[in-house]
């Protein structure tokens, strides 16, 4: 992030690319609503003028304070006008970038190793994409704004009035860009340490909070409040000792504004006492052209000012940028298929591999051998570690693409067309089962639509799950997870039982379904697996479990091949 | 409103100096910034005016040339104090919030506690400290400032020009201000919320798809899942759609009210001048003064925009600062049914009838558990999954209150001892524990701050981790968050040791070997009952190991019909 990579920069103007348009259209208008001002000076200028009886240009000071009010409402109507533009476009890239990633990590495979963790996920969908609105909706105008407003104001309205005037405004002009460069490098490093400080005390808070049952137990309360209070206040030094030169910096730039409009004031005044004979074309400069160049005098540094308040919004909108593009990265694996509904694959749920073999994430190649298994098998495949039996049935559920070799299913290859109606056949059982932040009822009937409630008894007694959902607080209406009661491992990948049996599968691909368990917890997941089987289902176990592996039909060993 | 009063209150009251330091300089820039544009607009037109009249030489330009620029310059500088000023004190309150925050919530009840730690929840609490950072500074700050400029050119205006004028420049712009501020309070708190909850439901709901992925993609949901997360996402934009809507409309009105002011206060200046009572310079004074109020508005705006968000935050930020823990005492544990009246009883643990449901009237747990455990006795708790090990072991440490029983430490009953009291004698390693950034030294030294190096070596090694000291370079060894840098079976024990280091004399450990290869965990178990051969020891055991080790076991399994069983070796 420090040293903003042009990755981050291309994948930032590939997100603005597609509203371009939109936002130039919003920022023209801006830029109209702005340059309203000049005419808006000309208007009170003359009226003043006509106060002081100055010459023949002169207007009804009260129609000029009509027409400065007209003018006025209509910029600011230009300027609303202009910011919902570009609220819509700034809308649109965050709804784009958002509906995007989560497309594409919804369908990287579960064996890729690079998945980053999921709350990452969710912090970038949510609030990080969110960081590119700012940029957006502030800063991108205000550069515009910068680009083209000052220029006008001094060429078009203030150089043929006085050119002393337009001198002054000049000499810092060509500064600008110098200014600009200054003032963003400094207050780019402020906003990031900003950045940094406010995520290091939220880390500092977040670590505190998750380990508040330890501190209450070891009675460390008033030391782990202090101690955060100690370590917030190293981290608050530090960052002010960066802000006092970063706001050093932006200070040089309102200084130059100040004293731009003071200078401008000083040297009209004195030139209309007759102190100054230079500077204006037809001399001595009048009081209309004294005031009028006065008001646009801070119309002119406006922008600026406008562009260094909103610096810190393109800091983080590049950094949100380097994100995606680092996300792009990393090449993801994907599943085969969408994971939608769909009609199951016709014909006998039989399945064969041939010639399959796998490149893990870490790099390493597996190689099975070729087997087949007929409908209603039970098969085990055992073997140590790392040997392949969940990258295998990853395979065999299309959660990852082979690098060789097919498996056919159902008499077809299974692939990205066939993945989805395949899986309407399956039911798996994981090793550590994630529950949604729904009801038991529903997290049980996933994908099963409508159950009745004697079937859905039927499932759970098959399970030896019953009993769970009568301790359960709310029985079917509990909510699990996090938040909610909790099951142990055990209770869990019973309920996985259940919930397998409920989708009338025709093959159930069992990932190390009794490990970590106590034995009693062990034989009961085993029991309603041999059920499931018994009302033939076809059933594949990958395990190290002994007693499950000697129940099943068949086994296959899985042994170190040479790669 | 209340909620950010309760907040703004706790702020300020942390950095009272700094924040009235930083309210006087903003209070400065706004008023330098109204001077330096009215006394130019004054300059240029009085000159104007001498010039015209041909008395020029007589006008006395060197004050009103050297005010300007003083104005300028003091603007400039005011806007530089106030900016570090207000920073520092904004950081100061961020970490004094946050302090009061954890503050208040290690004080809560444990269940309460549990709830806290989960990610939704911290999720939750990080974004609402986050949303109150610009409380003060946004909001707070530009609107004192801002109303204390507006009196003053409403004085300045009054003695200088006319009555009349002072008062229409002022309060028209006052007005709108403050129909601005009303409308986007009254309309988007609502909306805030909506947002914040869409927000918090876009988040559990990409969690949920990519945790439950495998799930999802077996039962062909995962379209299903995305849809969801999109419409959250949908809501979320139409809650910030509306949001920004109301942002535009006041921004428009506080414009269109500078704008409304300033052509005003020059009709009204234009009439009196036409009436004699008012110069032409005096009138360039109000109308330039007036146009330079309009930068009261910006400043408002970005807090305005926040306003919704901050509220909602604040409402949730005081009910968690307030809510039943805040007091600073322990916690409000059931008041002791009687004074623990007999004699000091036996040293050691004892529980007598134990009885405990499910919360909210499930099923009995178990049921008239009744044991004790001497001192140096080491009790096996063994049960299937799911009977109740954890419970029992969070009743005898005083978190959870069981339904019917008692739990005596050293003959007290638990419920009547004071917090820090108990916490001395009872030690508790829990199923699950967090480790803290920060030195080894640092994570043994939470519970016992007193221990000096050699008696952290020595616990450290009681619970083999002689050997990560070795490969981390000693205490000093800096460990990341959460523990990070050390394995999972490490930071267990780590964990462990820091209980030990405590030195309890009762010790109550909840499934302490879990992750650990069988040596290492009798190892560990063994260094446990070297280090601390007197205390009275219940395990919640899973493995062999830990019921080997302990000298008789216990099974919850039978309590969970009647009668507890007890089996000596």
């Amino acid at each position: 992030m420090a040293d903003a990579p042009d990755a981050a920069k291309r994948r930032l103007k590939a997100l603005v690319s597609p509203v371009k348009a939109r936002l130039s259209r919003a920022g023209g208008l801006a830029v109209t609503a702005e340059l309203l001002w000049i005419p808006q000076a000309g208007v009170i200028a003359l009226g003043l003028g006509g106060l002081l009886g100055a010459g023949a240009t002169a207007l009804d000071p009260f129609l000029a304070a009509g027409l400065f009010a007209l003018l006025g409402l209509l910029r600011h109507g230009l300027d609303a006008w202009a910011a919902r533009f570009t609220f819509e476009a700034a809308d649109a890239v965050v709804a784009g970038a958002r509906a995007e990633l989560v497309a594409a990590e919804s369908l990287r495979s579960p064996q890729d190793g690079a998945r980053p963790a999921s709350a990452e996920i969710a912090a970038l969908a949510g609030e990080k994409l969110a960081a590119l609105r700012p940029y957006l909706l502030r800063y991108r105008p205000a550069q515009l704004r910068v680009m083209t407003v000052p220029f006008v104001i001094a060429v078009a309205a203030v150089l043929p009035v006085s050119w002393a005037v337009f001198l002054i405004l000049m000499v810092a002009g060509p500064l600008i860009p110098v200014f600009m460069a200054l003032v963003g490098f400094a207050a780019r490093e402020a906003s990031e340490k900003q950045m940094v400080e406010v995520g290091q005390l939220n880390a500092l808070l977040l670590e505190r909070l998750a380990a508040l049952v330890d501190i209450r137990l070891l009675d460390a309360r008033a030391r782990a409040v202090s101690g955060f209070a100690a370590a917030a206040d190293g981290l608050r030094a530090r960052t002010m000792a960066v802000l006092r030169i970063a706001f050093l910096s932006s200070t040089v730039l309102e200084l130059f504004s100040a004293l731009g409009v003071a200078m401008v004031a000083v040297y009209v005044g004195f030139a209309l006492l007759g102190e100054i004979g230079f500077g204006a074309w037809a001399t001595p400069l009048d009081l209309r052209e004294g005031i009028f160049v006065l008001m646009l005098a801070p119309a002119f540094f406006q922008p600026l000012r406008d562009l260094a308040a909103a610096w810190h919004d393109r800091a983080a909108a590049v950094a949100v940028a380097g994100e995606l593009a680092a996300r792009d990265e990393s090449r993801a694996r994907r599943i085969l298929g969408q994971g939608s509904a769909a009609e199951p694959l016709p014909g006998p749920a039989a399945i064969a591999i041939r010639g399959l073999s796998y490149i893990t994430p870490a790099g390493r190649r597996i190689a099975w051998p070729d087997f087949e298994v007929a409908p209603g098998e039970s098969l085990a495949i055992l073997g140590p570690s790392g040997i392949g039996k969940s990258a295998l049935l990853a395979l065999l559920g299309g959660l990852a693409a082979a690098e060789a070799g097919e498996v056919r299913v159902a008499d077809v290859p299974l692939a990205d067309g066939t993945a989805d109606a395949w899986r309407a056949r399956l039911g798996w059982v994981g090793q550590a089962p994630h529950f949604l932040e729904a009801s038991l009822r529903v997290n049980l009937t996933l994908g099963a639509g409508k159950v009745a409630e004697a079937r859905l008894a039927e499932a759970l007694a098959l399970a030896e799950a019953g009993e769970i959902v009568a301790r359960l607080p709310h029985g079917l209406g509990a909510r699990l997870g996090e938040a909610g009661a909790g099951v142990s491992g055990g209770e869990a990948r019973r309920l996985m039982v259940a919930r397998a049996a409920l989708r009338a599968p025709d093959v159930i691909l069992a990932d190390e379904p009794t490990a970590d368990l106590d034995a009693r917890t062990a034989a009961s997941v085993t029991e309603g697996l041999l059920r499931l089987n018994a009302g033939g289902a076809t059933l594949i176990v990958a395990t190290h479990d002994p007693a499950l592996a000697a129940r099943m039909g068949r086994q296959i060993r899985l042994a170190e091949a040479e790669a | 409103m209340s909620a950010l009063r309760f907040i703004a209150r706790h702020i300020w009251a942390e950095q009272r100096r700094t924040w009235l330091t930083g309210l006087l300089l903003a209070t400065l820039v706004l008023a330098a910034g109204i001077g330096l544009l009215g006394l130019s607009g004054w300059f240029v037109t009085a000159s104007g005016a001498a010039g015209l009249a041909g008395i020029g030489i007589a006008f006395d330009f060197f004050r009103p040339s050297a005010g300007v620029r003083l104005l300028a310059m003091g603007r400039t500088a005011a806007r530089y104090g106030e900016r570090l000023v207000t920073h520092d004190a904004t950081l100061r309150s961020l970490a004094a919030l946050r302090a009061a925050l954890l503050g208040a919530l290690a004080g809560l009840p444990y269940r309460e506690m549990v709830r806290v730690r989960g990610a939704r929840a911290l999720n939750r609490i990080t974004a609402d400290v986050d949303a109150l950072d610009g409380l003060p500074l946004r909001l707070v700050i530009p609107l004192v400032a801002g109303l204390t400029a507006l009196l003053g050119t409403l004085a300045l205006l009054a003695w200088l020009t006319a009555p009349v004028l002072a008062l229409w420049s002022v309060l028209s712009y006052a007005a709108g201000l403050a129909a601005a501020l009303a409308f986007v309070a009254l309309r988007s708190r609502a909306e805030a919320r909506r947002a914040e909850t869409g927000f918090q439901a876009l988040r559990t709901r990409v969690v949920d798809m990519l945790r439950g992925q495998t799930e999802l993609v077996m039962s062909g949901q995962l379209e299903d899942q995305r849809a969801a997360v999109m419409a959250a996402d949908e809501r979320v934009r139409a809650a910030e759609r509306a949001l920004e809507r109301s942002d535009r409309i006041a921004g428009f009105a506080m414009q269109a009210a500078g704008t409304l002011a300033a052509a005003g206060a020059f009709a009204i200046g234009a009439f009196l001048v036409q009436q004699g009572t008012l110069s032409p310079a005096r009138l360039a004074l109000a109308f330039f003064a007036t146009l330079a109020l309009a930068e009261i508005g910006p400043a408002l705006r970005r807090g305005l925009a926040e306003f919704g968000r901050m509220a909602d935050a604040a409402r949730r930020v005081q009910r968690l600062m307030e809510g039943r823990g805040s007091a600073g005492a322990a916690p409000a544990r059931p008041a002791p049914a009687e004074p623990p009246a007999e004699p000091a009883g036996a040293a050691g643990l004892a529980l007598e009838d134990l009885t405990q449901s499910m919360p909210e009237g499930g099923r009995i747990l178990f049921e008239d558990v009744s044991f004790s455990i001497a001192p140096g006795e080491r009790v096996a708790l063994t049960g299937r999954s799911g009977c109740g090990k954890s419970t029992l072991l969070l009743i005898a440490a005083g978190l959870v209150a069981p339904c019917r029983g008692r739990v005596r430490v050293d003959g007290r009953p638990v419920d009547a001892c004071p917090e820090a009291e108990l916490r001395m004698v009872l030690g508790l390693l829990p199923q699950r524990s967090a480790l803290m950034s920060g030195s080894l030294r640092e994570a043994v030294r939470l519970g016992a701050p007193d221990l000096t190096d050699v008696q952290i070596r020595a616990v450290l090694e009681a619970v083999a981790l002689g050997p990560v000291l070795d490969r981390l370079g000693g205490l000093d060894a800096p460990l990341g968050e959460g523990g990070a840098g050390l394995s999972g079976g490490e930071r267990r024990r780590l964990a462990l040791a820091r209980v030990l280091a405590r030195r309890p004399s009762v010790l109550l450990l909840d499934e302490p070997t879990e992750g650990l290869d069988r040596a290492t965990a009798e190892a560990v178990l063994a260094g446990i009952h070297d280090f601390l051969p007197h205390a009275a020891v219940l395990v919640a055991a899973h493995r062999e190991a830990e019921r080997a080790w302990a000298d008789r076991e216990v099974s919850l399994d039978a309590a969970a019909r009647q009668e507890t069983v007890m089996s000596g070796r």
